[in-house]
């Protein structure tokens, strides 16, 4: 079953198109990203998705509710985190405070408000920091502080803004972390906006790209991945320059130059199952010293830069 | 409760709305027993003392009214436009509060203090002033007048009721705090006809009192009418989506 069902989903703020008949589906208990430059319309998404925008046209729902009809019981079956979450905290209240007020608003039972509470920020390791005034809390400790409030309640659907920017390194592997259990132990839906291409990959079992309000791509991560190979590139390295090498490979018709460095030549190779030994073989039968022939990882980035730049679409 | 209770203790922790609270809760009273008490406390004829106080006890309930309104208007422009302004108001629209309990949380927040500083302040301004006069062999007096508690007791909560009204309706237009707090601030306005009503109505030195009366009653309908406009407004125009997108 599906749990998030975007609808010809559009928002205008004026002239302003920030959503454009968005369709998508996302099934329950996965973990799905929204992929997109700075103003593309990820977060106006996530905003019609927990009922704070109303849609211009189109509609959607959350685990069957829909977010015009039924924007309480929407409320009531998400989990947010907003954009910039790390700010969205009462910074004269304590984390616990601040947690145990939302807690009330979501209607957490009063004797489950304290286990509950204990869980979250002993698994984020912040219950030792549960006494401090979220204002004086560091950024990263803020942001987990908030994907907290978010998780409460326990709710069907997560949507969440950018849930590891301005986190270091650590700290946003320890959020992926929380994300992949929380997914895996309660079933839980998230729905992910990420300009972090690296992370969405990582963890996200499909994903949509976004550009100017308007789905470019969608698929699988591993279907994705797949297309991949149609990009990936090889690192030829070879002693006393470029030059000769270059003249064979151009002579290669399953060979693209990409670009030629010092020493080093990238191509991408059509077919390389099949056509990698072959043009090694060639290489070296052409008296070419050949030190290293390398494949360079090719990631959700280059599929999205490609997306972004229209070469995919 | 519990949203007026957060917001509340929010508002608390801004300096300004902290010293406009219990400034404003402590001069309200302060002048009207000061202003009382200073025609008692120092020498005059029996017949300035009379008169004086004839204009200055039905002043003391406008007075009064007066500065209940002003913390309304600091906490009530904190709640929407100030949670809004430090970024912690799309969290709570998130929750599953409706846009009526939502509004209700914010207008007690407001409310409930504001009413405390009105009644609280009326009790001081009643038993100092009493104490004053006893000291100085004076006969005692209600004070604010009946006319005057009247005003405290209608037209002072549907004014603090309409200046909370009037945040919610801007709340969705206006960027800044203060801008918040000086629109809504206006509503004072009202409550500056009685207050010059016992000077005006004066008939040959002696106070109007049936007129003070009747501009009290007038400013009780006034304020009744723009509590019921503008909080009916208030609550059909409240739109999360324009609260979020004026940014």
């Amino acid at each position: 079953m599906d749990e998030v069902v975007l609808t010809g989903l559009t928002k205008n703020f004026g002239e302003l198109v920030a959503v454009s008949e968005v369709n998508l589906e996302v099934p329950e208990g996965t973990i799905f990203g929204l992929l997109g430059p700075n103003g593309a319309g990820k977060s106006t998404t996530i905003r019609l998705l927990c009922t704070l925008l109303r849609p211009s046209d189109g509609t959607a729902t959350v685990a069957g509710y829909d977010i015009i009809q039924n924007p309480v019981d929407v409320r009531q079956i998400t989990g947010v985190l907003p954009e910039e979450g790390n700010h969205t905290l009462y910074p004269s209240m304590t984390g616990y405070e601040n947690l145990q007020y939302f807690a009330r608003l979501y209607g957490v039972p009063e004797e489950e408000i304290d286990g509950r509470i204990e869980e979250l920020l002993t698994f984020m390791e912040l219950w030792d920091r549960r006494d401090d005034k979220a204002g004086q809390l560091s950024t990263g400790n803020r942001q987990r502080l908030a994907l907290c409030r978010a998780l409460l309640h326990k709710p069907k659907v997560l949507l969440l803004d950018e849930p590891t920017s301005a986190l270091d390194p650590v700290a946003a592997k320890r959020v992926r972390e929380l994300i992949l259990n929380f997914a895996k132990k309660y079933k839980q839906t998230f729905f992910i906006n990420s300009h972090n291409l690296a992370e969405v990959q990582r963890i996200c079992d499909s994903i949509a790209i976004i550009d100017e309000g308007k789905i470019v791509l969608t698929g699988k991560t591993t279907e994705l991945r797949e297309k991949l190979h149609g990009l990936q590139e090889y690192e030829i390295r070879v002693t006393g320059g470029v030059s000769k090498a270059e003249s064979v490979l151009k002579t290669v018709d399953y060979v693209e130059i990409q670009r030629a460095e010092i020493d080093t030549i990238v191509v991408r190779i059509r077919d390389p199952m099949q056509n990698n030994s072959k043009l090694m073989r060639k290489l070296l039968d052409a008296g070419i010293n050949i030190v290293e022939f390398s494949e360079e990882e090719a990631t959700l980035e280059d599929l999205y830069l490609q997306t972004i730049k229209g070469g995919a679409k | 409760m519990l949203v007026a209770m957060a917001d509340l203790r929010m508002a608390m922790q801004v300096r300004y709305v902290k010293l406009g609270i219990v400034g404003m809760g402590a001069l309200g009273p302060l002048m009207a027993i000061i202003m009382i008490s200073v025609f008692v406390i120092f020498p005059t004829t029996e017949e300035e003392t009379s008169l004086i106080l004839g204009i200055m006890i039905p002043m003391a309930g406008t007075l009064l009214a007066v500065f209940s309104v002003i913390p309304a208007t600091l906490i009530a422009a904190n709640s929407l436009v100030g949670e809004r302004e430090q970024d912690t108001l799309e969290p709570l629209l998130c929750t599953p509060l409706t846009d009526r309990e939502l509004l209700w949380g914010k207008t007690l927040s407001s409310l409930i203090p504001s009413l405390t500083i009105l009644l609280a302040g009326t009790a001081v301004v009643m038993i100092v002033t009493n104490v004053i006069f006893v000291l100085y062999g004076r006969p005692m007096m209600l004070v604010p007048d009946l006319a005057g508690l009247f005003l405290i007791l209608t037209a002072g909560p549907a004014i603090i009721l309409t200046a909370v009204s009037i945040n919610i309706l801007i709340s969705g237009k206006v960027k800044r705090v203060y801008e918040a707090y000086q629109t809504s601030g206006a509503i004072i306005l009202v409550l500056m006809i009685p207050m010059f009503a016992p000077i005006i109505g004066m008939e040959s030195g002696i106070p109007n009192t049936s007129m003070v009366w009747t501009v009290n009653i007038v400013t009780t309908l006034i304020a009744a009418t723009l509590m019921i406009v503008t909080w009916s407004l208030a609550v059909k125009r409240f739109n999360r989506d324009r609260m979020i997108s004026l940014r």
